[in-house]
């Protein structure tokens, strides 16, 4: 204790009403544009939405004061409630949403869908705002509530109106928190304040939904790449939260008596796997339902995960959605059946093609599980050989559609929140449409006509009947192999509290400093 | 003199336009994509192919190298993909903290490196000698993160002496900016400090057994006046060249003590400019700092001439 | 040196499979089967270590070696011909301006991690170094009595570099070789770091160390068998340079 004490008092806690995080990178700032999820959080925190889901998943209104549809269930009536401000100060109007969802409706499938069905969407007065559909539509509230990025958030007509692929970094919302443009450093750190004028709804916070109650003043998005350091930065009380602290932590996190993990998500993630199915070996559905029955899940999680954070996963629609079940699930065997994966791979007519596995090196969960694939698959007689590369990389050689001998690719790894699973018609990883489709292109007509029914149907009872009927498919055209299922808790400060307890997105009101 | 310096004005410009070429070339040429980054994982291919439509990464090589040498030749060294910020904006806000930690680390291994290096050439195989061996082993050989590692364990964690992570500007205080960087120079320090010394070691040895030397040694000169007056005048300037060569080096293990410490600085910035692939930013440090660095070399050729008035440009 | 690269070559024979993955033994500690314990994936650290040590050797040496290779061609073609000289060196003086660490980085992140391209991406930014030296080499042997005896005397250029040129270039060139290869060790290691160094399946101590770092509490051994191996190896090729330097420079040796 030789250090000046006026030294040493810089290093003292942060201030009572700021609260800092280490969040991750945000690259991008126009939440439409990306499927980025810190794109998302940051949406979250400088815009409102019309409707969001309420911790049970249930659509409630935001922004909209008063809804009704009409008798035909044709026409959708919406009103703003009032004190909704942007803010540079303006009012939020009934055009400033109708251009959000014009926008939005270009980009994610749920959008595209109202768009496609929507005969007129347009603003009666400043704060009312129809939309007309050429048939009822009976999941459009669950759209636009969405917890899925693209989220619906609402911008200012100004915004609204570029291109939806030319970003918006305007950064002016009108949700409870502003953007500090002056603060803002790119990679580093960025810093949000509490938006005084911001009026929150009555009813208590529940999920994304009720009021909406800032109970500190400043919040700052700390990117500490190195995950030692950020969490040596947690011991030390610099920071008083980490979004994602690595898995091989939480002891040293449970055993640090200022520190606690809370599961935020409580479904989780699923690690998922698709094929190329356009190329040798995987265009053979055999060599697809290979890789189903040669999963061991457990190990799987286990290369990075401690095994009570994980569970197995057979549903497609994820293991606590409405739509979860056990169809055509006889694949599914503890610790994978290596022999099975190896006749149906005989079967293919597998001739020793070189299997190219995308390995991420800026991902480790998700680059130690190709480490382990490729492992795996070479017992099985496969020639596999790993592809690192980053991001950026891993991006570029997706979109080749062609061989592996020309640049393309067999396997690629990645993860979604178990609630996206339930998302049948925004989510481009639920899709079967072929080489419209999503990376790996698995293509089933019939599997699309029953999804393309999903908006019909009235009842979520007629809904899990698609689900069944969808998984069933699924698992026979094995275009998509799940790995696990994991929970992943943030890391907190004890004296951080009130955070809420969501999928998806990372919401920073209700949350509070207690004095420790 | 002035000829000379305007000579190596004009090659430095020459310098920078090679390493831009280089780099642009470099970018475009490989795959990897800023299309994709920006629509974020699990999106839609269609998005991203309007994505690349949008930046113009669809044109051809040849027109985005024209626009963007068009726009560097005005002055405009473009605005970042992500951010939608100018480039030198971001820049110039990222400079602080990587200048506070090279001049630190600069004038922490230079002092002491340098005496380090006298003390070791005043008695070879003495115990500072023994000592700067065994140091400069260590500094040698083990990567800067580990030793970060280490201080912010022992001086952070441990002690709580000094904060783990962050920098604080200039602006609001001496006293906090100093503290956050204690750790990141002594960090990065170590190396330099090891190297520093070993050349200064090694060129007060070669003056050392120089004639002149010994002839003074014989006419009584003290040895104090041996070292500084004489031998470090004429040791001077390898000792000045190795500070100049060895700032490009610096700037890498910049990126490196950025990291582990968490210093909003230019390594970190570029850094992620490259995952991000954020082509203007990473084309523009490149150009700066490969300028700054020929400049540096230029300063230290120049320096050359106060401190040994045998050379002349 | 010799120790380990012997150590290094015959690890088949005596060590286990440094890639098999097996993620139920995560960081167990030394047993007599896995004798340094395994690492985050259940991979053996002490098959990883000694394997490790190939790939650290193989990317010091070859990097020394290509920068050495080039550095050398160019600096003897810069030190001979006036014209070329001007414009090789500008070159030199660009690519010696950019970061070896930002340089390196962006190589790999472009076009994917690899042995190859990292050992590409540290010899480039080495070769100006090793070309500068060597030309001032050869700059100061042109002017000799005895080569420009030979020149007069009718002997052909190539011959000339051949014979006399060349072997006065050998000692400074193998002194920067050392010290190129220990900062090659040392510079994958700091690429391991960024996540950018090796790729993940082929051990090397630079990406044990990097993936590895999250475990100092819990697994020691991870870190420490793949960090002790780097700082002796570095140290030793250091203490070789020495070594040369002194064989070499006869001048050194008298002063000990």
């Amino acid at each position: 204790m030789s250090i000046p004490s006026v030294l040493r008092a810089q290093t003292a806690p942060t201030d009572a009403r700021t609260v800092r995080m280490v969040m991750g990178d945000l690259s991008t700032f126009d939440p439409i544009v990306t499927t980025a999820t810190m794109t998302g959080n940051h949406g979250l925190a400088i815009y409102d939405m019309l409707f969001s889901l309420d911790s049970k998943l249930i659509p409630q209104p935001q922004m909209v004061g008063k809804w009704a549809v009409s008798d035909d269930k044709k026409a959708y009536t919406f009103e703003l409630r009032d004190g909704l401000g942007w803010h540079d100060g303006t009012p939020v109007t009934a055009t400033d949403c109708v251009a959000s969802i014009r926008r939005w409706g270009q980009v994610p499938s749920g959008g595209k869908l109202i768009m496609e069905r929507a005969s007129d969407i347009s603003a009666q007065d400043d704060k009312t705002f129809i939309i007309s559909l050429k048939e009822p539509m009976g999941l459009l509230i669950e759209i636009l509530a969405g917890a899925v990025t693209p989220v619906l958030y609402i911008m200012r007509e100004k915004d609204a109106s570029l291109a939806a692929t030319e970003q918006v970094t305007a950064n002016i919302g009108s949700g409870p928190f502003k953007f500090n443009h002056a603060l803002a450093k790119p990679g580093a750190s960025f810093t949000y304040d509490r938006n005084e004028k911001y009026v929150p709804r009555h009813e208590p916070t529940d999920g994304f939904a009720g009021g909406k109650v800032v109970n500190v003043d400043r919040v700052i998005w700390e990117n500490i790449t190195d995950q030692q350091t950020a969490f040596a930065a947690l011991q030390a009380g610099e920071v008083d939260f980490h979004l994602l602290p690595p898995a091989d932590l939480y002891p040293a996190i449970e055993s640090d008596t200022n520190l606690a993990l809370q599961v935020l998500n409580k479904a989780g993630d699923v690690y998922f796997m698709r094929m190329n199915c356009l190329q040798k070996p995987f265009d053979n559905v055999k060599a697809r339902q290979a890789m189903l029955h040669l999963i061991d899940q457990e190990a799987f999680m286990r290369t990075s995960f401690p095994a009570e954070y994980t569970r197995t996963i057979t549903s497609f629609f994820g293991n606590q959605t409405p739509y979860t079940n056990d169809e055509n699930t006889g694949w599914y065997k503890k610790g994978g059946d290596q022999e099975k994966a190896k006749q149906l791979v005989k079967e293919a007519g597998y001739a020793g093609e070189k299997v190219v596995i995308l390995q991420r090196t800026d991902w480790a969960e998700a680059g130690n599980c190709a480490q382990l694939l490729a492992v795996t698959l070479r017992k099985i007689g496969v020639n596999a050989e790993l592809a690192p590369g980053d991001s950026a990389l891993n991006g570029a050689r997706l979109r080749n559609k062609g061989s592996v001998e020309n640049d393309g690719w067999s396997i690629f790894i990645t993860s979604e929140s178990d609630y996206e699973r339930s998302t049948t018609l925004s989510n481009p990883t639920l899709t079967a449409n072929g080489e419209q489709g999503w990376w790996g292109w698995p293509q089933s007509d019939e599997y699309e006509a029953l999804r393309a029914k999903w908006a019909n149907v009235e009842t979520l009872e007629e809904r899990q009947a698609l689900a069944r009927e969808m998984q069933r498919i699924q698992w026979d055209i094995a275009g998509t192999v799940l790995l696990g299922s994991v929970l992943s808790p943030i890391a907190r400060r004890k004296t951080l509290t009130g955070l809420i307890e969501m999928p998806s997105l990372t919401a920073m009101w209700n949350m509070q400093k207690v004095p420790a | 003199m002035a000829a000379y310096i305007l000579r190596r004005f004009v090659s430095t410009i020459a310098v920078m336009a090679m390493v831009g070429i280089f780099i642009f070339l470099l970018l475009r040429l490989a795959p990897g994509d800023p299309a994709a980054m920006i629509a974020g994982r699990n999106a839609a291919p269609q998005l991203i192919a309007s994505i690349r439509e949008q930046l113009g990464l669809n044109d051809p090589i040849p027109v985005q190298f024209m626009r963007w040498v068009r726009d560097i030749l005005g002055g405009d060294f473009g605005t970042s993909i992500f951010a939608g910020r100018p480039v030198l904006e971001l820049i110039s806000q990222r400079l602080e903290p990587t200048l506070s930690l090279a001049i630190l680390t600069m004038i922490l291994s230079v002092t002491v490196g340098v005496s380090f290096g006298i003390l070791a050439a005043w008695r070879t195989g003495g115990l500072v000698d023994r000592l700067l061996a065994a140091f400069s082993a260590v500094g040698y050989s083990v990567p800067v993160f580990v030793i970060g590692y280490f201080l912010i364990y022992f001086f952070a964690i441990r002690t709580h002496w000094l904060p783990v992570q962050g920098y604080v500007p200039f602006n609001q205080g001496l006293g906090p900016w100093f503290v956050h960087l204690i750790l990141p120079t002594v960090a990065l320090g170590l190396g330099y400090i090891a190297f520093v010394a070993r050349v200064t070691r090694a060129s007060m040895l070669e003056v050392l057994s120089e004639d002149y030397m010994r002839t003074a040694a014989a006419k009584g000169a003290s040895s104090y006046a041996m070292l500084f007056q004489h031998a470090l005048k004429n040791a001077g300037v390898p000792i000045l060249t190795v500070i100049g060569i060895s700032f490009a080096y610096l700037i890498g293990g910049v990126v490196l003590t950025e990291t582990v410490f968490n210093l909003p600085g230019i390594g970190r910035l570029v850094v992620n400019a490259i995952n991000n692939r954020d082509y203007p930013i990473i084309q523009s440090v490149l150009i700066l700092t490969s300028g700054l660095y020929v400049l540096i070399n230029l300063a230290v050729d120049l320096a050359y001439t106060l401190i040994d008035p045998r050379i002349r440009y | 040196m010799g120790l380990l690269i012997i150590l290094a070559l015959a690890a088949p024979l005596y060590a286990g499979d440094p890639v098999n993955i097996d993620p139920f033994k995560r960081l167990q500690p030394s047993s007599a089967e896995m004798w340094f314990g395994s690492d985050n994936l259940g991979r053996d650290v002490f098959a990883r270590t000694i394997f490790g040590a190939r790939i650290s050797l193989v990317v010091g040496m070859l990097s020394a070696a290509s920068a050495a290779l080039a550095g050398l061609l160019i600096g003897v073609i810069a030190g001979y011909s006036r014209s070329f000289d001007n414009v090789v060196m500008r070159v030199m003086d660009g690519l010696m301006s950019i970061p070896t660490i930002l340089l390196a980085i962006a190589l790999i992140s472009l076009t994917g991690p690899g042995i190859g391209i990292l050992i590409v991406a540290i010899a480039i930014p080495e070769t100006p170094a090793v070309a500068r030296l060597v030309r001032s080499v050869v700059l100061g042997v042109r002017e000799r009595p005895y080569v420009e005896a030979a020149l007069c005397g009718g002997a052909s250029l190539p011959k000339v570099l051949w014979r006399h040129i060349l072997p006065s270039t050998i000692p400074a060139l193998m002194v920067q070789g050392a010290t190129v290869c220990a900062s090659a060790i040392l510079t994958e290691a700091g690429l391991s770091f960024l996540g950018v160094g090796v790729p993940p399946e082929i051990p090397s101590w630079g990406n044990m160390i990097a993936s590895s770092r999250l475990y100092l509490a819990i697994a020691p051994m991870t870190i420490f068998a793949p960090g002790i191996c780097l700082a002796i190896t570095v140290l030793a090729v250091n203490l070789l340079g020495d070594g040369l330097r002194d064989v070499f420079d006869p001048r050194a040796k008298r002063r000990r």
